[in-house]
């Protein structure tokens, strides 16, 4: 072969005639065959437990890689202990077993440079150990105790739950998992298996017992198989592992029945506000399809001519044409298990948002509209073809492969003939299955950007759907739990009638107080005005010391105004002042056929017998009516602190109700937290129109 | 009892990796080829015939800290460039296009000119823009896309990428192995004829990289303030993507001078592994790189950090969830003391056992993750000792860096036992093993050193001089830089609700 590249290099050397010193140019090269190699072999064998195993002699280094792979995974959850799985394989290994506790573990580990890792994916489990050669038969019944014996020791069950909080507390701080997590909900539906999320509620829910059970149902032999490579002879490695793991009771095998997808194509924009970025995530696509369909192979051609590498065509248009973005990609995804999603994903300036979606979603209907030409087939088939080699170009490689196919019921020439059907694709094919498969009308968007500089670019893509990605805190429903419900109507149309007594329609109220809050520099007092203009609308004007703010909340998001000094509301802050207009007493009376209250009995506050109603779900909050004139004596409100992971109530107590221009205020207020006085609101004047 | 004997059986390990390690460098001594061209180009040649595969790396000795002022981003910049084309590569008829190119660039740095003055006129600006975006229109017509990329994809390239960094700017990618001819030619021609077509738009893409990676990010956003605020003089300070407004003002002209002055033979360093023939490659880089004219050395960095005068610190208040990062300004690699520097971090941060993550996430559950890393953001030039964490929920920023100072103090007092040391050291070893089992792996690794220490054996003989590193050494370089003048500490605390009220009231 080698003597073959030289005669082809010396020819072109004398041929390239072109170039003066002997160097040629790449279109001027000829390539010699590629070396044929031989593929090492794979010995495979079933234990009498039905344990399969695979190995491949690999000496390289002087090391040795073990691989368990496990017929088990998150799908098996209930919908309730999401994450059960994960926190499972992880304090397998954090707990360790009684033999070898998990910090004990660490150190006999570290020492010799060698590691075990456990964990649970979706659809499959792992164990893995990596050691130097010389340590394998040491550590090979540790290795074993930790996939059959963990001790689950609570204190490590509290690391991995305060670890899941923690990570659940930080989840929307990147907008690209925010876009990934949220698309996901689209396609699949929130809550179902292919999208659902660990929430406190569930971490709370998962016991020891949820993790032993869970473990005992994943670990038997006929859900196990076994990938060993490294420096080992064969019959060697084959010997100690019939005589390490035939002892493990077989089991039932468990079939990967995942639940079918409800999908039905529909179109929608969707809108994540997110103030501290300037670009915006975008996702775009619709349910895709199954590794099984017979048109798998045209699909991934089709998937290339889109997005392979540099050549793909969103990447030359989005982001060398247009300079629209840095990253952009897509693709019609085909699982084995279950549906896949066609997608398209970017990242644009927010300035962008809208003209880089028609762009993306241009270069899918120009799939359809225009056939592919031969060339650019052609250079599409080279592209995945020539780069074959690199599927084979390790022995891990090869032993993955075979593990992956037989884990999935592929045959184990499922590659090459994956690739004979990619010879055969032709430019009608991609046509037809770009018609067939994409619906570029009938997609999910969904934008995580700033909404201050995006504007109203995505009203001219569809209505917009805001959504909320407020973390649901711990028991969030399960708080004011069901009451009743006639009750409540009953006692909230009384709320109502006191504060707005002859039911006058009330469009605008302005509040004239005086705000005196403890702050963490002390007391401090504030002259403010506050006009609600109902439904959606909040001015404000405080007179701090410092000088005027003024504060404006209009339709989902506002402004803050300092002098000179103009800044957009944060999100946090726009999304408080959602929930006090949603809470605003005058503002529900105005509303009370469209609320929901659930009367939760009586209670006493300071000595006083109250009627207690949650009003929901916007609202959020819960009065402690006085029977006596139907006006609110106090109310709670629990805002989720996610620093603490915890709930804060806010209790408010109301006084000196005040009746003027048909409208009942309340005019004076205390807000108390943790017994202590937050703030008080004395208010002079207000009118109402 | 358990605990003795495995620590027992621990030691002899060691003796275990240790003589593996030091076949390692004897076999690879034999497959390995080095020879620098008379211009002064290096090559680096493994021979590893597992696969009919071939990864390369064309290593440059030149990153951000090279920056002329004002033109941050620029080692960065040119390197995107490095994928648009040659002369004759990426367009359909460079004679015309040549002209329209340098047209461009005129045309944008008139705008450049009017933008940046206070009061500019806005009528001006608009007419200027338009003369730019119409000559880019003009040029943009010979341009054939992607070009450069697209052969190397169709004939089955992979992993075809480039990387800048504080230190510097490596280009890699990996070919089926009858075809490294391809790689000599599109590669020679890539440094010695590149042309800065589509310069501007290309800069738009930038712009989306540095929104991604900096602007929309919590932790790029810190970094960036936090490097800003270590450093007063050295070009550390500065991001690798650049400052927007020096993104804004870079051209093709100042793109080119840099180019120019920086990629020049003696400046770079390829490595090449896989299934090839060292002689024959020698024939090739001779053929293809012996093209390169010697030149003048590239210039060296002559800035020294002046001794910090005292503890920086800052707060950054936004909506995300907090994070804590010091750093202590140390040394360069070439250091006596980098090396106690490295196992310092490794007994740290490095593994379940290290004294931070033991502490901080496992034991006190305080912190959902810790690390840190000596030479940051480089180590070519004295770089920081970093270590950030991000705290648990309802843990105070205050406490992570209590406790941080604590085990801080603790390895200045001589706290740190030998078989942590022993443990670190066997860590970093059969990294370095595993790490040789790969083409691309081994490319950057003897690339890297080579380029930075004058010789790929470095690659065995650093982890050598991790021996001679004892318990005194960890104490002494603990104490000779880890204390508070030396240090910048930066975070990012919650906004809560609430805080606009009561700050408009400070």
């Amino acid at each position: 072969m080698k003597m073959r590249n030289l005669i082809i290099t010396l020819l072109l050397f004398v041929c390239a005639s072109a170039s003066i010193m002997g160097q040629t140019r790449y279109n001027e090269l000829t390539f010699p065959d590629l070396r044929s190699f031989d593929l090492p072999n794979v010995e495979s064998f079933d234990l009498k437990n039905g344990i399969k195993v695979f190995l491949v002699e690999d000496n390289e280094l002087p090391l040795i890689n073990m691989t368990v792979l496990v017929r088990a995974g998150s799908f098996m959850e209930s919908g309730d202990k999401v994450g059960l799985a994960g926190m499972t394989g992880t304090v397998m290994r954090t707990g360790g077993t009684e033999t070898y506790p998990g910090d004990e573990l660490n150190e006999l580990l570290e020492a010799r440079a060698a590691s075990i890792e456990t964990g649970f994916g979706m659809a499959s489990g792992s164990a893995f150990m990596g050691v130097l050669k010389e340590d394998f038969d040491d550590l090979l019944p540790v290795f074993k105790d930790v996939m059959l014996n963990p001790a689950f020791p609570q204190d490590k069950i509290d690391l991995v739950k305060t670890q899941n909080r923690s990570a659940i507390s930080r989840r929307n701080d990147n907008p690209g998992p925010i876009a990934a997590r949220e698309f996901n909900k689209l396609i699949y539906g929130e809550g179902t298996v292919y999208a659902r999320y660990t929430e406190y509620e569930h971490i709370d829910n998962i016991t020891r017992e949820d993790m032993i059970d869970f473990h005992a149902k994943a670990y038997n032999g006929a859900n196990l198989m076994i990938a060993v490579i490294g420096d080992f002879r064969t019959r060697d490695m084959k010997r100690k592992i019939e005589r390490t793991f035939t002892d493990i009771p077989r089991g039932t095998k468990r079939e990967l029945d995942f639940p079918p997808v409800d999908y039905s194509f529909d179109i929608s924009v969707n809108f994540v506000n997110k103030t501290d970025v300037n670009q915006s995530n975008i996702r775009i696509g619709h349910i895709g399809g199954r590794r099984a369909n017979p048109d798998y192979a045209a699909l991934q051609v089709m998937n290339q001519i889109l997005s392979g590498g540099f050549s793909g065509r969103l990447l030359q248009e989005v982001r060398t044409n247009l300079g629209y973005a840095y990253s952009v990609g897509g693709s019609y995804i085909s699982n084995i298990h279950y549906d896949g999603v066609f997608f398209i994903t970017l990242s644009t300036a927010s300035e962008n948002t809208a003209s880089a979606i028609e762009a993306s979603l241009n270069e899918v209907v120009r799939l359809q509209n225009e056939p592919v030409t031969e060339e650019e087939l052609a250079a599409t088939k080279d592209r995945m073809l020539n780069s074959i080699v690199f599927r084979y170009d390790s022995k891990n490689k090869i032993l993955n492969e075979q593990v992956s196919n037989t884990y999935n019921g592929l045959p184990m020439d499922a590659f090459d003939r994956y690739i004979d059907e990619v010879r055969k694709v032709t430019v009608a094919d991609i046509q037809r299955v770009a018609r067939e498969y994409i619906q570029p009308e009938n997609v999910h968007i969904l934008v995580v950007g700033n909404g201050n500089e995006i504007g109203d670019q995505l009203e001219r893509l569809g209505e917009v759907n805001s959504i909320d990605i407020t973390i649901p805190r711990p028991g969030q429903q399960r708080t004011e739990a069901a009451g009743d419900k006639a009750k409540g109507a009953e006692w909230l149309g009384k709320m109502a009638s006191a504060i707005i007594p002859e039911s006058a329609e009330i469009n605008s109220l302005t509040i004239q107080s005086e705000i005196a809050m403890q702050t963490p520099m002390g007391a401090m007092n504030i002259r403010s005005t506050t006009v609600y203009e109902y439904p959606g609308t909040i001015l404000q004007e405080l007179n701090t010391p410092q000088g005027l703010i003024n504060m404006e909340f209009r339709d989902g998001s506002g402004t803050m105004r300092m002098g000179q000094m103009s800044q957009p509301l944060p999100a946090q802050q726009a999304d408080q002042m959602k929930r006090s207009l949603n809470q605003d007493y005058v503002n529900i009376a105005r509303n009370r056929n469209n609320q929901t209250a659930e009367y939760l009995g009586m209670h006493e506050i300071e000595g006083k017998e109250l009627v207690k109603i949650h009003i929901g779900p916007d609202a959020d909050i819960t009065f402690y009516i006085d029977p006596e004139n139907g006006l609110p004596f106090a109310s709670k409100v629990s805002n989720f602190n996610p620093a603490t992971g915890g709930d804060t109530d806010t209790y408010t107590f109301y006084e000196n109700w005040t009746l003027s221009d048909g409208v009942n205020v309340a005019y004076k207020i205390v807000n108390k937290q943790d017994g202590e006085i937050a703030s008080t609101i004395t208010t002079n004047s207000h009118s109402a129109e | 009892m358990k605990k003795l004997l495995s620590l027992a059986v621990g030691i002899l390990m060691l003796a275990a990796v240790q003589n593996a390690e030091s076949q390692s460098l004897e076999s690879f001594e034999k497959n390995v080829t080095e020879f620098t061209l008379e211009n002064g180009l290096t090559f680096i040649i493994i021979k590893r015939d597992v696969a009919p595969v071939v990864s390369f790396m064309t290593y440059v000795n030149v990153g951000s800290a090279n920056e002329p002022v004002g033109q941050t981003g620029i080692a960065h910049i040119f390197e995107h460039m490095a994928f648009k084309g040659t002369s004759y590569l990426g367009t359909t008829n460079y004679e015309e296009e040549k002209p329209l190119i340098e047209a461009v660039d005129d045309a944008y740095r008139q705008w450049l000119h009017e933008k940046i003055k206070t009061n500019h006129d806005e009528e001006k600006l608009a007419d200027l823009w338009e003369t730019f975006q119409e000559l880019e229109e003009k040029a943009k017509k010979y341009v054939v896309n992607n070009e450069f990329s697209t052969i190397l994809d169709q004939e089955g390239a992979v992993g075809l990428n480039a990387f800048t960094s504080a230190d510097a700017t490596g280009y890699f990618y990996s070919l089926p192995s009858n075809k490294v001819e391809l790689w000599f030619t599109l590669e020679s021609d890539r440094f010695l004829d590149p042309v800065f077509r589509e310069f501007y738009v290309e800069k738009d893409v930038i712009y989306e990289e540095r929104r991604m990676r900096t602007d929309s990010s919590p932790f790029g956003r810190l970094l960036e303030e936090f490097l800003s605020v270590a450093f007063s003089a050295h070009p550390y300070k500065n991001p690798v993507i650049g400052w927007p407004s020096d993104i804004m003002a870079t051209t093709i002209r100042e793109t080119r001078e840099f180019y120019e002055r920086f990629y020049v033979p003696s400046n770079i360093t390829i490595a090449i592994a896989g299934d090839v023939d060292p002689a024959e490659m020698k024939r090739l880089a001779e053929l293809y790189f012996g093209r390169m004219p010697a030149s003048e050395p590239a210039p060296i960095l002559t800035v020294i950090e002046p001794p910090q005068r005292g503890e920086r610190r800052f707060i950054i208040e936004e909506e995300s969830q907090p994070i804590f990062l010091k750093g202590y300004k140390t040394v360069a690699n070439d250091h006596a003391d980098a090396k106690a520097l490295q196992l310092t971090a490794s007994i740290l941060f490095q593994g379940r056992t290290s004294r931070l993550f033991r502490r901080m996430v496992t034991d006190e559950k305080m912190a959902l993750a810790v690390t840190g890393i000596n030479g940051f953001p480089g180590s070519r030039y004295p770089g920081l000792f970093i270590i950030y964490a991000f705290p648990n929920q309802g843990v105070s920023l205050d406490l992570i860096e209590a406790t941080i100072e604590e085990e801080i103090a603790k390895i200045k007092n001589g706290e740190v036992e030998q078989h942590e040391l022993d443990r670190v050291r066997t860590q970093v070893r059969a990294s370095l093993v595993r790490s040789l089992a790969n083409n691309t792996g081994l490319t950057f690794n003897f690339a890297g050193t080579h380029a930075v220490t004058g010789d790929w054996r470095n690659v065995f003989r650093d982890i050598d001089r991790l021996n001679d590193i004892t318990l005194d050494d960890i104490q002494r370089v603990a104490n000779t830089y880890f204390f508070k003048e030396n240090r910048t500490v930066g975070m990012i605390r919650t906004k809560s609700e609430g805080d606009e009220v009561a700050e408009a009231n400070q």
